[in-house]
């Protein structure tokens, strides 16, 4: 008998919870703790490595653009700033200046302003000459800031990889976790529709009725299984048969004999009758 | 492919070996589980692989840079070494990283063997007490090793049969029945003629068909 086109419904898609379910649900919590484990394993060598070459990066110096103005500029930059006095100003003397750095060198570079009684002078700042601007500046310029734009470029590039490699270790095991659940229920349940399927006919079996076996769904797995089936359920109707033979034979020999009202004969026409019954 | 080997009987539930030649009993079945996991475990595991490899060789490659341009500087031989093994460390964790996947892949693949041979046995079970039956024998049924799946399954098929064999050994002690009250019948009675040799003929018939019987439910 050609398979009919049985259409398989979400509805229908747990018909034996307890096989389906435990099947699945152990797939997937095995696969999610593994997951777990080789996630943390894989994080930690990723944050450290990560942390590596980002303190690697940040240890490499750029080209300077001018050592002079540099080195004046890191002296500058490396001077305490002078901290104002939390005093209240004394009413009978005048505010007192903020206190220069100690050998900042900060008080040449201000200029001074001296008030003689009535008039005020502005004195200029003795600053000393700056040196003659290098013919390659602005080549050392660009080195530099191509530099510090690269180095910049690949930090970024090792935290993007590593929050690369986090998603896609978060985004792995949630799919892995809902693939195989799905996959896990269909594939059980190719295995359980048969099964199911198989359990009807016990059941009319177990009741003594032995209708016709009808093929499975296509896709259906345990072809075998249910080809194994059909032959027994063949098996135990040629039993039947092989009883409606005999036991015909004997009643109608026994109806020639004029032994037909036999109560043993009545008996068996009762079983007869029923085993015919059973095979409609 | 053998019988399951019963070791002892506690309670109803007899206790069977399981045997890893006896693992794979439906290749179909089982294996399509376990290379469908495999093969997502191993997509999984490469693609992680690759990406934490790449993040160290960039690592790696960043520390080397700045080794060798100080080994340079400083004619220090030892600063080259460190930068081999950190090449070596590098190849270390690829071979890590595949034993990891590998050993993934392994203890997937077992489980899923394990798991999918307990469906698989009981199937496999019944399917040899189908074949049976297909063979007219409708003999005692053994209950499944524990720790199977198909439990609820298992049992329906247990009562099918045990309702079958008990209605066909009815019968076959109704028709026995009857063949003594027909045989005790026909000394008793006036039959006709050769019609009484049919009778006795089908009888005779019926008498060897229970006894094929007996045996079959047996």
């Amino acid at each position: 008998m050609a398979a009919t086109g049985y259409k398989r419904s979400w509805k229908n898609l747990l018909i034996n919870k307890r096989y389906q379910l435990r099947f699945t649900l152990f797939m997937v919590g095995l696969s999610v703790v593994l997951m777990v484990g080789l996630g943390i394993w894989v994080m930690h060598t990723v944050n450290e490595t990560t942390r590596v070459a980002m303190t690697s990066l940040r240890g490499q110096a750029c080209p300077a653009v001018r050592d002079d103005l540099d080195d004046a500029a890191s002296e500058e930059d490396e001077a305490p700033a002078p901290r104002p006095s939390m005093k209240l100003p004394d009413e009978k003397q005048p505010p007192a200046a903020p206190a220069p750095a100690a050998g900042s060198g900060a008080d040449e570079r201000r200029p001074k302003v001296e008030i003689v009684e009535s008039s005020m002078t502005l004195m200029p700042d003795k600053k000393p000459a700056k040196p003659p601007i290098p013919a390659d500046f602005e080549d050392r310029i660009i080195k530099h800031w191509t530099c510090e734009l690269a180095q910049a470029g690949a930090l970024d590039q090792l935290e993007h990889g590593r929050w690369v490699i986090l998603w896609v270790l978060v985004g792995s095991g949630f799919m892995l976790a809902f693939g195989l659940a799905v996959y896990g229920i269909k594939t059980t349940h190719r295995v359980a529709g048969p099964l199911f399927k198989v359990r009807l006919y016990f059941a009319k079996m177990r009741d003594g009725r032995f209708d016709t076996v009808y093929n499975l769904r296509r896709g259906d797995q345990l072809v075998q299984f249910y080809n194994h089936f059909k032959a027994a359920h063949a098996g135990v109707v040629g039993l039947e048969k092989a009883d409606i033979e005999r036991i015909t034979a004997v009643i109608k020999a026994a109806e020639a004999a004029g032994a037909g009202e036999h109560e043993s004969i009545v008996q068996l026409r009762e079983i007869l009758a029923r085993k015919e019954k059973a095979l409609e | 492919m053998s019988e399951p080997v019963v070791t002892k009987e506690v309670g109803q539930a007899p206790v069977y070996k399981r045997r890893l030649s006896n693992f794979l009993l439906d290749k179909r079945l089982q294996l399509r589980y376990v290379i469908l996991v495999v093969t997502l475990s191993g997509l999984i595991a490469g693609t992680l692989g690759y990406l934490l490899y790449q993040q160290r060789s960039l690592a790696v490659d960043s520390i080397a840079s700045d080794l060798k341009e100080l080994a340079a500087q400083s004619n220090d031989v030892g600063l080259s070494n460190v930068v081999d093994e950190f090449h070596s460390d590098n190849i270390a964790l690829v071979y890590k990283m595949i034993g990891a996947g590998l050993g993934l892949v392994l203890v997937l693949s077992i489980y899923l063997l394990m798991m999918t041979h307990k469906v698989a046995g009981p199937l496999y079970k019944v399917s040899m007490y189908f074949d049976r039956m297909a063979a007219g024998k409708l003999g005692t049924v053994t209950p499944l090793r524990r720790g199977d799946m198909l439990q609820d399954f298992f049992a329906a098929f247990r009562d099918m049969h045990l309702a079958v064999r008990s209605r066909f050994i009815g019968d076959a002690e109704a028709m026995s029945r009857a063949l003594v009250g027909l045989r005790a019948s026909g000394n008793l009675a006036d039959y006709r003629g050769d019609q009484r040799a049919k009778l006795d003929d089908a009888l005779d018939a019926l008498e060897k068909h229970l006894e094929e019987r007996k045996k079959q439910l047996a």
